[in-house]
């Protein structure tokens, strides 16, 4: 039977075209005969022509046009006078200070005994002055507490159920940035995530609206700025990849991916961190810290890729025996990794926070080579050379202090904060600020006695060591249901601002009180006074 | 209780080169800070004395800031600064 509908029948043709669909090639036309429902059929073409087109005609018409004509006009020039003039630098001279005094002579030796009594008269009245005590001057306006500036979010991840795992200030200190994804998922997931960040600096800030939005295919754990460039961003991914984005290229952010080879990490990374490269300092490489006990270390080679420069694994064999740990349970080698912090003062110096609740002190330039059966392209080395003793439960951060260079912070799930030094294996002091997990711990970057803990009941809590140490200065509430504050970070470029993410999937900026920026005097050696006291 | 001295002359003739450090017990580059700077507040101080009094002279100038205390005995070729820790 034909199935080609006339142009003329409008009404009737879908029907007819639908019962002609129905029969197939061999079965007669009569009754739709099904055949049961597995077995093979085929089917003629159905073809269902247009039955609007043949109505309206194809009209045409001729139409031309044409540019005006196009005015020309010569005209001459000629350059009449030229001068020459050369231009030449000379080599600057370098500033520097004479080795040989020129002025030694009788005139300077006079001018130091006229000078001298009078000074050291005024030295030793200084020494012995109470003129200045109590007497503090305040240039600035005084902030009283701590206010939230700005509530930031992005509703399709919210929508989604996604908690802010990262946050980044960017080396200018104007672009916070976050990262979405769940902390609480034991399962590997496909879920589509996103890094979002916003320009604080702009004008009519919209804080439901991100300035730039990269989406990512796995849930990001973490995330760090580039540390000269004020787009660039590196994150970890569940999936154990590492990539870097271009905030500022809204079409294709994505510069640089590790990919997922023999190297990249086999479980969600916890921890970037960007590392200037050993022989170009302007050069930077990216450390990243996984659950799999590997820390790695990538450079970003042509084509957008990363590839693997050094890398190095923890192993229960190997850990240093200083300290008594648990024995662990049979067959497991590795020991997962969660956090990591730099020394600001020897570059190569490190202290990883694991999962077994010890932080591990670590350096990049060991040479022992790592017993480990994960394949890899590079020799993997030990890092580990020092072992400190354990807490509750496993550490979720990590914080070198920015002022003295043996003091560090570590952060666990059983609610304690331990202040350490790199010479001891005890703890200096153990503070309980909560009952809850303790998901992240920073030290200020101006103050030397203060640190901000972000707590899993929901609370930032800034402690001031010179005021208490027993209880936390100012705890702000950062979530009314006391959904977990995961990440925090200081703006080292605007010291007032702290950004800390939650659970909600909402990022607050808070600006904090005057004295929590100001340092005050005799800070530093009240903080050497600390590590020193408590020292066995 | 540290004190950090620093011995320069002052070229008077002309106000536009900076002091040149003679001793420091600084390193150069925060001496040469500390000289530049310190000079210029100085004449500033000197004039500002004399504006006030003309029979009246700049004998010495002391800067008290949150750190330390920072202290200039000027002269007619020569400055002397010192800057001290003060103790609490």
């Amino acid at each position: 039977m034909a199935t080609s509908a006339q142009p003329g029948l409008l009404g009737l043709a879908g029907s007819a075209g639908g019962e002609a669909l129905a029969t197939n090639g061999t079965a007669s036309a009569e009754g739709p005969e099904r055949p049961g429902p597995l077995q093979d059929e085929t089917l003629g073409v159905v073809s269902v022509p247009s039955q609007w087109r043949g109505v309206q005609g194809i009209r045409g018409e001729t139409k031309s046009c044409q540019t005006a004509s196009i005015a020309t006009a010569e005209a001459s020039v000629q350059a009449r006078k030229h001068v020459d003039a050369e231009v030449q630098t000379e080599v600057p001279e370098p500033v520097s200070l004479p080795s040989v005094p020129r002025y030694n002579g009788p005139r300077l030796a006079a001018f130091l005994r006229k000078v001298e009594a009078m000074v050291t008269r005024e030295l030793n009245k200084n020494w012995q002055s109470h003129a200045f005590d109590g007497f503090e001057v305040n240039w600035a306006e005084q902030q009283q507490t701590v206010t939230c500036l700005h509530t930031l979010s992005y509703p399709p991840a919210q929508e989604q159920g996604l908690h802010v795992t990262g946050v980044s200030w960017n080396t200018t200190g104007s672009v916070v940035a976050c990262a979405y994804g769940r902390l609480d998922d034991g399962d590997w997931s496909t879920l589509k995530s996103f890094v979002c960040t916003w320009n604080l600096d702009r004008r009519g800030l919209n804080p439901q609206q991100p300035s730039a939005v990269v989406e990512v295919p796995s849930a990001v754990m973490c995330l760090a700025f580039h540390p000269t460039q004020p787009s660039h961003m590196a994150g970890g991914l569940y999936s154990g990849e590492v990539l870097v984005w271009d905030a500022g290229r809204p079409e294709d952010p994505l510069l640089w991916r590790t990919g997922l080879t023999d190297d990249t990490h086999t479980d969600p990374v916890y921890q970037v961190v960007w590392l200037p490269e050993p022989r170009h300092s302007r050069r930077f490489q990216l450390l990243s810290v996984a659950a799999d006990g590997k820390v790695l270390l990538w450079q970003g080679v042509g084509a957008g890729r990363l590839q693997l420069s050094a890398g190095f694994a923890l192993a229960v064999q190997q850990l240093p025996r200083n300290t008594k740990l648990k024995k662990p349970s049979r067959g497991e080698t590795e020991v997962g990794a969660t956090a990591v912090a730099f020394s600001s003062f020897d570059p190569s110096l490190f202290v990883l926070g694991t999962e077994g609740g010890f932080p591990l002190k670590c350096s990049l330039a060991a040479e022992e080579a790592a017993v480990t059966r994960m394949p890899s392209s590079l020799p993997l080395r030990a890092p580990a050379q020092f072992t400190f003793a354990p807490h509750g439960g496993p550490v979720y951060s990590v914080s070198c202090s920015p002022f003295h260079r043996n003091l560090f912070l570590s952060a666990g799930t059983d609610g304690h904060v331990h202040l350490y030094s790199m010479l001891q294996a005890q703890p200096l002091t153990s503070l309980q600020l909560s009952h809850k997990y303790l998901f992240a711990v920073r030290w200020s970057p101006v103050r030397p006695l203060v640190f901000a803990a972000a707590s899993g009941a929901g609370d930032v809590q800034l402690f001031d060591l010179q005021k208490s140490s027993q209880r936390p200065t100012v705890s702000v509430k950062q979530t009314e249901d006391e959904s977990p504050v995961y990440c925090l970070e200081f703006n080292c470029q605007q010291t007032q601002l702290l950004a800390a993410g939650d659970a909600k999937g909402t990022v607050k900026v808070w600006q904090l009180s005057s004295e929590f920026t100001e340092q005050g005097a005799r800070e530093t050696e009240r903080l050497d006074q600390l590590a020193s006291e408590v020292a066995s | 209780m540290s004190n950090l001295i620093t011995l320069k002359p002052r070229i008077s003739a002309n106000q536009g080169i900076p002091s040149i450090p003679i001793r420091t017990t600084l390193d150069n580059s925060t001496t040469v800070q500390y000289a530049g700077l310190l000079h210029q507040l100085t004449v500033k101080a000197k004039s500002t004395v004399r504006d006030i009094d003309p029979q009246n002279d700049l004998t010495f100038l002391r800067i008290r800031s949150k750190k330390h205390e920072i202290m200039v005995a000027p002269d007619k070729e020569y400055l002397l600064i010192v800057i001290q820790n003060p103790c609490e």
